[in-house]
């Protein structure tokens, strides 16, 4: 019965976090004769686990599965039970359901592989015409002058963060005296909330080689690395199996294609510092040193890594050029604004009903994007705000969710488009102390070369922990507003020079929220432990008993199915918030 | 066992093996260690020394490197480690909360000690693991727990501890022993 029956199981982190490897095992079990895949992350992470089974000439695709509900999924495709509606994103029959809507907004550019192919199979990349954009250029007679030239009618701009042209970048370095070249893949992506680089080492490997590939002979590199993070395991993984796969196929190593142009790649593994993903800082680690950044120029394109002309590009980036070489740069700056050419992959996260990584053309608003793509909010609460471009980035309120995706446009509200992480907030959250969160993780990653940086950072998130802990004066207020000034201007690299943004956007746009600690000595979202207390409305607790159960310190007592003898002993308690995550009748008051 | 039988017994053939095959000069430095930790869970003295005798990796450079990077410590760690993710999303969605919860049911009270007093978990806090739509999460031996509440990490650490015959020093809740995310399924 299931001879015919093909079962692709989504098993990217995402996926195998959530469970896939155990719903792989159940399903093998169900059907023994199934013939087994795995592919990387379709970007729907707000649905895993997912899998898809192809049987009979229909396939069915199906998201959210776990232990529970996935006997249904089972019975449907024994022919024993209705087809479960709720967990269908789409099948030959239903093509369109509110579910698949995550999908079919998007434009898949970068992405147009990522969960739709086995990571490790060179096979099933070849079928999807990997690799045939490198062919074009070295067996069609491109010279580098000319691929240069189709990457800048592309108008593509680094995605990385910076937004730099990258033909204008790769121009420098195709010019700079020097051998041999060095051209290295930028996969340090440390920005907390922001996952597209993981998802396409880890779900697409390949592509990256080839941009890799293309983007070296382009410069006249003939070495190569990619520098990956250490928390991705799968993504280093991947990438070393592409690499060897690639050497054998031979579009790595001397005389790529029977051409005079060789290449080859190293895998360098990141060990944690954000700071890493500044490129000089990137070059010094890559040495062996601390990853501290220098004074540009010589900027490396001139002289890089150990001294040679070096190109760094990002992962992004590099994936949407063998996409860009195949369909001509023009196809490409048809998409977008008139300044911000091409798409953007996003990492929606937070309070968001529907996160995962999306890919939508520029010139989208903010708007659309969190509510047709991401559905809104998953609380139900009003959202609050968006935070963009992480620790560098900043906060864009809900009133100005009609911004449209563009560099210019974002860096004109004070965020950045940065990476693309986007973490959604709603009303039950404190900006105040997002904003002391990031200075806290710039303050710790800060390499301590610049002083302004270094202490000005310090007693940015001093002053921030003062004020969450509702000892905040309104000169604090203004004293924040005097070191950022100070501390961008004072700093050598864009860590320093952008650390300061979630202050200054919060208090540009939240400022009452701030007033609000330091006067009111009230945190608004229910947030700040110091400003908090926690008790219980009498009038709609049950008695159930779930808070005292979960409580760590054992501050909650009362009779069992007697409410009205629930009581918070507030010398106990350390306002951690656990039972109001757990209180079913939300009797739980944190104000 | 106590804290300080964590101590890590460091075979000198070993550290000799990485450096044949991941090299001697300075642009090593980071490899090297990485492969110390990955064999011991911390950077050993007595492997370093070892590296800096013969390598050409000075003190300066390795110890610089060393303390640089987040991923290095210099310190033991406990039998099972269990990482925090504090990535912005599971910061925002109450990351804070697990290891509230996680530090009681260990008994770990001072703020500077990341690992229980019998040697059992160490729990770190590490920058995002980049599964932000699934968060919070956190890892235990490197299995991944999504969509936690500050209870239900307590309760598969409980479950973690049970199978693995580790006896949590702290007070571990009095909650039913399913967590809440696996009850939904």
């Amino acid at each position: 019965m299931s001879g015919d029956m093909v079962i692709t199981v989504g098993e990217g982190t995402c996926g195998v976090a959530a469970g896939a490897p155990e719903i792989t095992k159940l399903l093998k079990d169900r059907f023994p004769q199934a013939q087994f895949k795995q592919v990387g992350c379709i970007g729907m992470c707000h649905l895993e686990v997912m899998v898809e089974i192809a049987t009979g000439g229909k396939s069915y695709l199906w998201g959210g599965l776990n232990k529970k509900n996935l006997p249904k999924v089972v019975r449907f495709h024994r022919g024993q039970g209705d087809l479960p509606e709720s967990m269908l994103i789409r099948s030959s029959d239903v093509t369109e359901t509110e579910r698949s809507q995550y999908l079919t907004k998007q434009t898949r550019i970068a992405l147009r592989n990522v969960g739709q192919l086995n990571p490790i199979s060179m096979e099933q990349f070849r079928a999807r015409g990997g690799y045939t954009a490198i062919e074009k250029v070295i067996k069609g007679g491109m010279t580098p002058e000319q691929v240069i030239e189709e990457v800048k009618i592309s108008s593509i701009r680094g995605r990385g963060g910076a937004g730099f042209p990258t033909a204008v970048k790769w121009g420098f370095a195709r010019s700079a005296q020097g051998e041999p070249k060095y051209l290295v893949c930028n996969g340090d992506e440390g920005d907390p909330g922001a996952f597209m680089d993981r998802s396409l080492l880890e779900g697409d490997p390949h592509t990256v080689v080839e941009g890799m590939l293309i983007a070296a002979y382009a410069i006249g590199a003939s070495k190569g690395y990619a520098y990956i993070r250490a928390e991705y395991p799968l993504a280093l993984k991947h990438f070393a199996i592409a690499l060897d796969d690639a050497r054998k196929a031979g579009f790595l190593g001397y005389n790529i294609l029977g051409s005079n142009f060789s290449f080859d790649i190293k895998i360098k593994e990141g060990a944690g510092a954000f700071v890493c993903g500044e490129e000089t800082a990137l070059l010094a680690s890559i040495e062996g040193q601390r990853g501290m950044p220098r004074i540009r120029p010589p900027f490396p394109a001139i002289q890089g890594v150990f001294g040679k002309p070096t190109i760094i590009n990002n992962v992004e980036t590099l994936a949407n050029i063998p996409w860009i070489l195949l369909n001509g740069g023009a196809a490409y700056a048809k998409i977008g604004t008139e300044k911000s050419r091409g798409t953007k992959v996003f990492a929606l996260a937070g309070a968001i009903k529907r996160g995962g990584l999306v890919e939508v053309p520029m010139g989208m608003s903010i708007r659309q994007l969190l509510m047709e793509i991401g559905g809104g909010s998953a609380s139900g609460r009003p959202l609050k705000a968006v935070q963009l471009g992480g620790p560098s980035g900043g906060c864009i309120p809900e009133s100005m969710f009609d911004t449209i995706i563009d560099y210019d446009a974002i860096n004109a509200t004070g965020a950045i488009m940065g990476s693309g992480g986007m973490v959604v907030t709603d009303t039950k959250s404190c900006m105040v102390d997002l904003a002391r969160f990031f200075l806290e993780f710039t303050q710790i990653e800060s390499c301590g070369k610049c002083t302004f940086c270094r202490i000005g950072t310090l007693r940015m998130k001093e002053l921030l922990t003062k004020i969450c802990d509702g000892h905040g004066t309104l000169e604090d207020i203004d004293t924040l507003a005097e070191l950022a000034d100070r501390i961008k201007d004072a700093s050598l690299c864009g860590l320093g020079q952008t650390a300061p943004n979630p202050v200054l956007t919060t208090l540009k746009y939240f400022r009452d929220e701030y007033i609000a600690h330091v006067t009111e000595k009230r945190c608004p979202g229910g947030v700040c432990k110091g400003l908090i207390t926690h008790t219980i409305r009498q009038e709609m607790c049950t008695g159930c008993s779930i808070c005292d159960r979960y409580c760590p310190v054992n501050a909650i007592t009362g009779e069992l199915k007697k409410p009205n003898t629930w009581v918070i002993d507030q010398k106990i308690c350390i306002n951690c918030g656990m039972c109001v995550e757990v209180c079913n009748p939300d009797a739980i008051l944190a104000a | 066992m106590s804290k300080a039988s964590l101590e890590a017994t460091v075979d000198p053939e070993k550290v000799q093996g990485w450096i044949t095959q991941i090299g001697s000069d300075t642009s090593a430095a980071v490899p090297l260690l990485q492969a110390i930790q990955s064999e011991y869970g911390y950077l050993p003295r007595k492997a370093m020394n070892l590296v800096l005798e013969n390598t050409e990796i000075n003190a300066s450079q390795l110890f610089g490197v060393a303390t640089f990077y987040a991923q290095f410590r210099l310190d033991p760690v406990g039998r099972h480690m269990i990482k925090v993710c504090h990535g912005t999303a599971c910061h925002v969605q109450g990351a804070d909360r697990l290891n509230t919860s996680l530090r009681h049911a260990l008994g770990i009270e001072d703020e500077k000690e990341d690992t229980a007093s019998n040697g059992s978990y160490t729990v770190e806090n590490v920058a995002c693991i980049g599964c932000c739509s699934l968060a919070p999460v956190m890892l235990i031996d490197g299995e991944a727990f999504p969509n936690l509440k500050g209870a239900d990490a307590q309760k598969h650490l409980v479950k973690h501890a049970k199978t693995k015959g580790e006896i949590l020093p702290g007070h571990a809740g009095e909650g039913d022993d399913q967590p809440a995310d696996e009850k939904e399924k």
